[in-house]
């Protein structure tokens, strides 16, 4: 398998609830409202002919309202909820034609799942927890325990394996949560809003420890969230949901300099355009007066990393990108971006 | 349309009152006691017919015999370890002494010490009333009961609680075996596995099944569902979810469901006995048949006893289990350190019982049974001598006001007239499909050849259920919205549920003697606490956003009750009503012991008395028939209001 083809692959995914779900794809009753479908049909659409790929290594994004279909969605990338339609494949194997046995040793050991109430054994010590899929594994009590001991510290555990859930924070719950599904050593997570139900300081530390997890391990992350702050925080690529659709897939920067439509630049409104584009985005013609001999910044950088040296450069910056002069960008374009300017 | 539904029901009660009084005393349907109808003589004889083929039918040979066999020697192996002398001994296996001891280590393990002592301290009295033999019997009797109860039980729990076709197709059983008064029941199971100890089991293993079932399913299906969902994310087999997840999830829960399972088993005790069970029923019934009240107290006191010692020691070890966290090491140490001891203690204990006579048998010179049949004997003397006028009063105060008027309406009219208003109150309240099925339910009842006898039972259930209404209501309006009558009410409440019915006969054959009134006043008295509970807490279901509203608004208390509180908690007044009238239509026919006649008094007599058999049988089903008539009629009217 190339190093190009992608870890999963979703194609034209449907999930609809109720009777004779698949009645309803394809014929004109798709197009009807929520409300209009469930009085006529009494069926629910959740997902709604999703596509999308995520390369190995890549942090993919899910971000909806509650409602959007999202949770659904990463439950049928599990089978936690059987699609109705559509193909999933998982490193080129068509998961929704294997059996019951192949589908448990996958879950097993390929992939494992976060969970936004964590889902830890409340009768289980913090060690069993984070064992208890290598102990459905087969694995003997020391060796899952040693395991299980690595685990706790790359998550910063350590001294509460003896612990019992309900004694911890739900920060610390959380951790154990990422432990228990880093324990298998799996190739992809499957994180549903796992830090939704934090306070917001914690969530912010949790976030890092994401974003430090995904750098020490490289594991393939899709990452489920209503929140596009975190979204663009932890995310390579984000892809907005609305009403079970997918509305637009995007690096954060396309998401922020280029929105589909309204919906989605609605969302993005709140977000700090200097937090997230590059000096690409901004880059412009010198115009006469302008001088061209001021410092020399790379295009990727991010406008809020270069502020400080555009402001107090008495000069426009020149901005570079791989040795092609792009443009230059003066105190006052990035003063109009940060104050809400175009 | 609900002022409509209200003089609708108005006008059909007048309708029917005066079709009543018109056609008094015609077409009532009324037999002699002894004389059968040839539908009940044909009962009779099939009755007759089946015992005699025990030994031939292969269905008796091959299924019902080889149970009977089964259980009989499971439960005689349970008494000859702790109530009856063991075979080739003239002790049991373990005597008085080892008893106790072996009780206050389990309780010890399972609980706390306070619990333990108590514990003992009620089986001391229980030896002490010169009931220990009995109330070892009724032990040996409940434990049979309870561990067959739950062996079957708890596992189709479990499949209840997994599946939800399972459980649609236990829904009707366990909905049936909840209205189904115990009565009813015990004279087809004694006709199939005869009088004695098996019968008994089964009859008590029918009631507490469903309860085994009910709690087990809920556990189940009311765990949070993310460890479950995670369990079945990292590719949990179904066994290992069950095993490692949701049974140990669901255990505190269970154990809470084994209480209620041997609580329901208690509730047996007594009426058990009607068909052979031995315990602590046959002195209280003895002692009902002879109207010895002194004796019934003491019989009575050692079943309220055991109650409560099987209730405290069973919910003591549901609550430890509150927390998933286990105490710290050396919590554990200090209670393995005592455990040992403990234990010690009690192989010594059961060993000297062994062995020495003091304490394998109960001396009989440590008794205060006889203080106690005086006392209670001279405080009913002196309450019939001085307080006539409040018992006697009340009783003719309601005998003439309501309950006499009401039996000559139900009883004297024709059937047809009542059959109609019991259809009319159907279609009125329920709907057409609920008046249908009053209608063939009923029309049952008039072809049985029972009828008359349904009314008089019918009588006394409505009378009974107006009265357990009025003070249910009462009371339950005022724990629901008072925390301290809460406080203070709750105790009695939850101690009411728990005691047999029987054992509310006792007092109150005392105050009323031997009539009707006594069967009623006992319904009264077993249905309040489960009324009261029932009320209070539709009362506090309602939203405090409304109440608050409502007192913004400048509303007193008596507006905010009947203007805001009642009308929110209509559903629930509802349930509580059909509740109080199946608890007190289970009652009344036990009355039939005490004289209130009916149904009850044709079910008992057709027990003991060969030419009375078909119409006891069809009794029971006359009574169980009433009981679903109103049922489905309130159910429905309580589906139909929310």
């Amino acid at each position: 398998m190339s190093s190009a083809s992608p870890m999963i692959s979703v194609q034209n995914l449907w999930k609809v609830f109720g009777n004779n779900p698949e009645k309803v794809i394809g014929s004109a009753d798709a197009n009807l409202s929520r409300t209009d479908l469930r009085a006529k049909t009494g069926n629910t659409i959740a997902v709604r002919d999703v596509s999308f790929d995520v390369a190995p290594g890549e942090v993919f994004v899910v971000m909806g309202l509650s409602g959007s279909g999202k949770s659904t969605l990463v439950r049928c990338m599990t089978r936690l909820i059987e699609p109705t339609q559509g193909q999933l494949q998982f490193e080129g194997e068509d998961i929704l034609k294997v059996d019951d046995k192949r589908l448990r040793e996958l879950r097993k050991t390929r992939f494992s799942m976060v969970f936004q109430h964590f889902g830890l054994l409340p009768h289980r010590k913090v060690i069993d927890n984070i064992a208890y899929s290598l102990e459905i594994n087969g694995i003997k009590k020391d060796a899952r325990h040693a395991r299980a001991n690595e685990v706790i510290e790359l998550v910063g555990l350590q001294g509460y394996a003896n612990a019992y859930p309900e004694q911890l924070s739900g920060g610390m719950q959380q951790r154990v949560g990422l432990a228990r599904a880093l324990a298998v050593d799996p190739e992809v997570l499957f994180l549903d809003e796992p830090f939704s139900a934090l306070d917001p300081l914690i969530r912010r530390d949790m976030q890092q420890e994401v974003i430090r997890l995904h750098h020490e391990l490289g594991k393939t992350m899709v990452f489920i969230t209503h929140d596009l702050s975190e979204a663009v925080k932890v995310g390579d690529r984000i892809a907005i949901m609305r009403d079970g659709a997918i509305v637009q897939i995007g690096t954060p920067q396309d998401l922020v300099a280029n929105p589909a439509d309204d919906y989605v630049a609605n969302f993005v409104r709140d977000i700090a355009k200097s937090h997230v584009l590059t000096l690409k985005h901004i880059a412009r013609k010198a115009e006469p007066g302008d001088a061209t001999d001021g410092p020399e910044l790379a295009a990727s950088t991010i406008i809020r990393d270069a502020a400080q040296v555009i402001l107090q450069s008495h000069k426009p910056v020149r901005v570079n990108d791989n040795g092609n002069a792009l443009g230059i960008v003066s105190s006052e374009d990035v003063l109009r971006l940060i104050s809400g300017g175009a | 349309m609900k002022v409509r539904k209200s003089y609708l029901l108005l006008a059909s009660v007048a309708v029917w009152i005066l079709l009543g009084r018109l056609l008094n005393g015609v077409h009532t349907l009324q037999i002699a006691t002894y004389e059968n109808t040839s539908f009940t003589k044909y009962v009779g004889e099939k009755a007759l017919d089946l015992r005699g083929n025990r030994t031939e039918s292969p269905a008796f040979i091959y299924f019902f015999n080889p149970i009977r066999g089964a259980i009989d020697g499971f439960v005689q192996a349970i008494r000859n370890l702790i109530a009856v002398p063991a075979p080739n001994s003239l002790i049991p296996i373990i005597g008085w002494l080892g008893v106790v001891a072996i009780v206050a280590f389990a309780v010890y393990a399972t609980s706390q010490w306070r619990t333990a002592l108590l514990s003992v301290s009620l089986l001391v009295a229980c030896g002490a009333l010169g009931m220990w033999q009995f109330t070892m019997d009724s032990i040996a009797m409940t434990l049979a009961a309870v561990l067959l109860s739950l062996a079957i039980g708890i596992p189709l729990g479990i499949w209840a609680g997994l599946s939800d076709r399972v459980l649609k197709i236990f829904t009707p059983f366990l909905d049936l075996a909840q209205i189904l008064p115990t009565l009813v029941y015990m004279a087809p199971i004694a006709l199939v596995f005869m009088i004695g100890a098996a019968s008994a089991t089964i009859a008590t293993m029918i009631y507490s099944i469903p309860i085994a079932i009910r709690i087990t399913s809920h556990a189940i299906r009311n765990l949070n569902q993310a460890p479950v969902e995670a369990a079945e994310s990292m590719g949990s087999t179904q066994r290992q979810k069950l095993s490692k997840v949701q049974i140990p999830m669901a255990k505190q829960m269970i154990v809470l469901g084994i209480n209620q399972t041997v609580m329901a088993a208690v509730s047996f005790v007594v009426i058990a006995a009607l068909i052979g069970a031995p315990g602590l029923g046959k002195p209280v019934i003895e002692a009902l048949i002879i109207r010895n009240v002194g004796q019934g107290f003491v019989a009575g006191f050692a079943v309220v006893f055991l109650a409560i010692l099987l209730d405290r020691s069973t919910s003591a070890a549901a609550k430890r289990q509150d927390s998933f966290i286990p105490a710290t090491e050396k919590q554990i140490k200090t209670k393995r350190i005592t455990l040992i001891v403990a234990g010690i203690l009690a192989v010594v204990s059961v060993f000297m019982s062994r062995t020495m006579l003091w304490a394998a048998v109960w001396p009989k010179e440590v008794t205060i049974a006889p203080q106690v049949a005086k006392i209670t004997n001279s405080a009913t003397a002196w309450i019939l001598e001085n307080l006539t006028i409040f018992t006697v009063g009340f009783k003719d105060l309601i005998s003439y006001s309501i309950l006499n008027p009401l039996e000559t309406q139900l009883a004297a009219s024709p059937w047809y007239v009542t059959v109609g208003m019991i259809v009319a109150l159907a279609i009125i309240i329920g709907g057409t499909r609920t008046a249908i099925l009053a209608f063939v339910l009923s029309m049952a009842i008039v072809v049985s050849g029972l009828w008359y006898e349904a009314m008089l039972t019918l009588t006394q259930t409505i009378v009974g259920c107006l009265l357990t209404m009025i003070i249910g209501l009462a009371l339950g309006i005022w724990t629901g919205r008072s925390d301290r009558a809460e406080k203070v009410l709750r105790p009695f409440l939850d101690a009411g549920q728990t005691l047999p019915a029987f054992v509310y006969l006792v007092p109150m054959l005392g105050l009323f003697g031997p009539t009707r009134f006594t069967a009623i006043a006992t319904g009264i008295v077993y249905s309040i606490p489960v009324v009261v509970k029932i009320v209070s807490e539709g009362i506090r279901a309602v939203p405090h956003a409304l109440v608050e509203a409502a007192t913004a608004a400048g509303s007193n208390a008596r507006q905010i009750i009947t203007k805001v509180q009642l009308p929110a908690a209509k559903k629930t007044i509802l349930l509580a009503t059909n509740q109080g009238l199946i608890y007190v239509l289970a009652v009344v026919v036990i009355g039939g012991f005490v004289g209130a006649g009916g149904l009850g008094y044709l079910v008992i007599a057709g027990n003991s008395k060969p030419e009375l058999q078909g119409k006891g049988l069809i009794a029971g089903v006359a009574i169980l028939l009433l009981g679903v008539i109103f049922d489905r009629i309130m159910q429905a009217g309580a589906r139909r209001s929310s």
